[in-house]
């Protein structure tokens, strides 16, 4: 099974394997889904400072929305790696607010922020995933490091600052730079 | 901004603002989607962590309870969705308090946020042509417009775009003339009373 998560598979045959889920409830293309994905999740919680228990559940759980949302996946808005991040970045902001809120007394009904809107439909996800793929690789080192910082570990700019014996500024600056550069790179996609 | 959003690590009053934003401006969702693909390879590259033994088949067991939700038909259609019309008393799913009268030409209107600690966000609405006091903020301020437009020093901003106010910057909007402007704002910190607005706001957001 982690050999197996290992193993490199093509978004065309992730997005596949969704689209069985959503026309024939296929239990197998599940399986492998879960196989690829969930470690996947769970290496990015705990990355974020989940607890391993938690991204576990947690990494189930996106699998299980994966499951009930498949029809909702639609290869020419969003890559499958894409659609699956923004479950499990989802989840993450959930469980955030359900703690935050809980520490804020009252244990009000969640009303989770609406996914935003889907992107232009003509937009074809795989010459999107070849552009953030090559987009990717045109970052410096620098960059690339509070990118992921900043996705993966959801840290301020401040605590990238120490965490990096930066100042401040250089942070900031990194992300900015940075991010002109992915919108240059990718920016009119319309 | 729009990085943090994608991340998922922007703060929940400053989500709803540029969330009503991306649904009116189709270049930055654009470009939040191409974030969101960023997210997605960064997961490829990602360590994976080993599930327990049997979580596949775990799963599986759960699913057998529930089958996968049938395709929807509808909410297909493109175009701009519309996210706030005069008689709604709900945005993207946050309930709005009642509009209260603050000054002459000038309303406001709490947005519900329920973790509400670190930013507010309320709507404002304006009569054509009213000037508003100076103000300067010791936070962020982040205004997306729903209706009408305003000017301050930093240009015209009509229907869908977005300002965000910096520490620091002092500015004077007008409302346009034409139409009344609504306004969504999520504010950090505190307005500082360079003129009336904070003053007048105060009582509202518990400064």
């Amino acid at each position: 099974m982690q050999t197996d998560s290992k193993a490199l598979k093509s978004p065309s045959e992730l997005a596949r394997l969704i689209e069985a889920i959503a026309a024939g409830q296929d239990r197998d293309a599940f399986v492998v889904l879960f196989d690829h994905f969930a470690p996947r999740i769970k290496g990015f919680l705990m990355r974020a400072n989940t607890s391993s228990g938690l991204a576990e559940e947690l990494a189930q759980d996106a699998l299980l929305t994966v499951w009930r949302k498949a029809s909702q996946f639609d290869r020419s808005r969003a890559g499958a790696s894409a659609w699956v991040f923004t479950i499990a970045r989802n989840l993450r902001i959930d469980v955030a607010r359900r703690e935050q809120r809980a520490r804020l007394l009252d244990g009000q009904p969640d009303e989770n922020l609406e996914q935003p809107a889907p992107p232009d439909a003509e937009l074809l996800a795989s010459e999107l995933q070849q552009r953030v793929h090559s987009a990717l690789e045109h970052l410096s080192t620098d960059q690339m490091r509070v990118v992921r910082l900043s996705f993966f570990e959801g840290k301020a700019h401040a605590e990238i600052a120490t965490e990096l014996e930066l100042p401040l500024g250089t942070v900031k600056s990194r992300i900015r730079l940075a991010m002109n550069r992915l919108r240059e790179l990718l920016g009119d996609m319309t | 901004m729009l990085a943090d959003y994608a991340a998922g690590t922007l703060d929940e009053g400053r989500s709803l603002v540029i969330a009503t934003h991306l649904a009116l401006c189709r270049q930055c969702n654009d470009f939040v989607s191409a974030l969101e693909a960023v997210g997605g390879q960064l997961l490829e590259q990602i360590e994976p962590a080993a599930m327990a033994e049997g979580a596949a088949s775990q799963a599986l067991s759960r699913l057998v309870q529930e089958s996968a939700e049938p395709r929807e038909a509808s909410n297909k259609e493109l175009g701009k969705p519309i996210i706030w019309q005069p008689e709604q008393d709900t945005l993207l799913g946050y309930d709005l308090g009642p509009w209260r009268w603050i000054s002459p030409g000038l309303h406001y209107r709490a947005v519900k946020v329920p973790v509400g600690n670190e930013t507010r966000v309320f709507m404002l609405k304006a009569v054509p042509g009213l000037k508003l006091p100076a103000h300067r903020h010791t936070g962020t301020e982040l205004t997306c417009v729903l209706s009408g437009a305003f000017i301050h020093e930093g240009g015209r901003y009509a229907a869908g775009d977005c300002d965000d106010a910096d520490q620091d910057d002092g500015h004077s909007p007008v409302i346009d003339e034409g139409e009344e402007c609504v306004c969504l704002v999520a504010m950090q910190g505190n307005i500082k009373m360079t003129g009336m607005l904070g003053r007048l706001i105060q009582p509202f957001i518990r400064i």
